[in-house]
């Protein structure tokens, strides 16, 4: 079945919409929902898929397998008078199959508090895995950075949030 | 030419056989030993190609223009360098593409593009306007489908080798790549006639069809090769960054190089913007990307296998492992969509 008969018989568009391969739930990739280009990720578990090679959306990878959420980290920002804790909040995601890491923004849609369990729960990572966040200049947030990620998630940090 | 038709009924009228250089609705231009005659299509075959297009429900248009340019003909030589074609000779091979449809409801169906070619040329610009690859690879798939060999030319090598002669990154990947896969690949420039030499060799002997969007300089490389061609060419819109679509039909040239020996003809078409496989079967589409071949065994389901979400596939492992360029696995998938 191509895809544009599929999206006449079933109203499913394989192009903005796909299924979450982690919790099976159905996922729009509208641009204007999520407010990012290449969603990868789900908004309800944050798992994702390892669809790209070199560059976000170019759908190059052929592993395509799960990618576990497994911490955040702050992206790190050339802005000359800016802090290093000042860059955008993002998950970072590891594949369960080939080991790859990256870090993905976060989308309007995505489920604050499943962001926060990451930040307190984060996933657990190998030898192999830490080493790939060494290389890649990635350092996941612990639990104790909770104020940053309010304020990366929130705009500023809110009161009485329970999180 | 009513003299020539009632001749068609006398089985002892004598005819010829040549080659169709050039079309257009309904007058074909044919080559036979030396000489060059206007021809039609003869009342008695025209009538027999109704009655297949009626009986077989097929696109009536096709069937009543079904010459192509590299068709060989029987004819009737008439006076004044006229002639009637009163047979259709049965095809070496043929190169094909997916007829673009007008409206949503109509039914695609196959465009010969020419026949009877020993090979394929697809032409790509360096730059001017930018070469687009899966483009490429759609050219490659359908000469695989045809069993005809590709020698892929990149041109205007002038506006992006910097003055010691290094190609830019993203181009020298791929033409390693394509190498690297087995296909001939000349970069040559018109301009400063760089590459001319090994295209002259590539072509020599050959019948061969130039194919390529509009500005890619397909012209320009013919006239470089056979500067007495004189044909028209032009530069591409700096608006736009396209070509002007300057051929505008499509024509077979004998190559007359400086070689002794029979040299050929090269077929010149217009710029193509679109370019749709025309398969037979979707699934045989994994078999004309060569570098794939060795993994399609390997797959867990088979020729089942659609190489994308399928668990154990071999050729996805083989895209992960290196051994296949993962553009040409994405020009794979973006194909099989169509098919």
């Amino acid at each position: 079945m191509t895809r544009q008969s599929s999206f006449i018989l079933t109203g499913w568009n394989c192009e903005t919409e796909f299924r979450c391969l982690q919790c099976d739930g159905f996922i729009s990739a509208y641009p204007r929902l999520s407010g990012v280009q290449n969603r990868n990720h789900c908004p309800y578990c944050l798992w994702s898929r390892h669809m790209d090679l070199h560059h976000p959306g170019d759908r190059l990878a052929a592993c395509r397998a799960k990618m576990q959420p497994v911490g955040l980290t702050l992206k790190a920002v050339r802005k000359k008078y800016r802090s290093s804790t000042q860059g955008e909040l993002m998950l970072v995601h590891v594949c369960a199959e080939c080991g790859k890491v990256s870090i993905n923004r976060i989308a309007a849609d995505d489920d604050p508090h499943t962001i926060l369990k990451v930040l307190e729960e984060p996933g657990h990572l190998d030898s192999y895995k830490r080493q790939q966040l060494v290389i890649n200049s990635i350092q996941i947030l612990r639990p104790s950075d909770q104020q940053i990620v309010m304020a990366g998630l929130l705009g500023r940090i809110q009161p009485g949030w329970a999180g | 030419m009513s003299t020539m038709k009632d001749s068609t009924d006398n089985p002892s009228t004598k005819t010829d056989v040549g080659i169709v250089y050039k079309k257009s609705t309904g007058i074909y231009t044919i080559h036979a030993a030396g000489r060059i005659l206007t021809c039609v299509l003869s009342a008695r075959l025209r009538g027999s190609l109704v009655e297949a297009a009626g009986s077989h429900g097929h696109h009536a248009a096709e069937h009543l223009d079904p010459l192509v340019v590299g068709d060989q003909v029987r004819f009737i030589e008439g006076q004044g360098g006229m002639g009637l074609i009163v047979e259709i000779l049965p095809r070496r091979n043929q190169f094909s593409r997916r007829s673009a449809i007008s409206m949503p409801t109509a039914r695609p169906h196959e465009q010969v593009i020419a026949a009877n070619v020993d090979q394929v040329v697809p032409v790509f610009a360096a730059a001017e306007p930018a070469p687009k690859w899966n483009l490429l690879d759609r050219y490659l798939v359908s000469a695989e489908a045809a069993e005809l060999p590709a020698l892929i030319c990149i041109t205007k090598l002038d506006l992006v080798q910097d003055p010691g002669g290094t190609l830019q990154d993203e181009l020298a990947d791929a033409v390693a790549e394509y190498r690297r896969i087995g296909y001939r690949v000349i970069l040559v420039s018109a301009y400063s006639g760089q590459g001319l030499v090994e295209v002259k060799e590539a072509l020599q002997g050959q019948v061969s069809v130039l194919l390529g969007k509009s500005g890619v300089g397909k012209t320009s490389l013919l006239n470089a090769l056979q500067p007495e061609l004189g044909l028209r060419v032009n530069a591409v819109s700096q608006m736009t960054g396209k070509g002007k679509h300057t051929t505008t039909t499509m024509e077979m040239f004998p190559l007359e190089l400086e070689y002794s020996e029979p040299c050929g003809a090269i077929i010149d078409t217009p710029g193509i913007r679109e370019f749709g496989l025309w398969l037979e079967d979707g699934h045989d589409l994994d078999w004309f990307f060569p570098e794939m071949r060795p993994f399609i065994s390997g797959c867990r389901f088979g020729l089942n296998c659609q190489h994308d979400e399928e668990p154990g596939c071999a050729v996805r492992q083989a895209v992960n492992a290196g051994q296949i360029d993962p553009h040409r696995w994405k020009s794979y998938l973006n194909l099989r969509g169509e098919a």
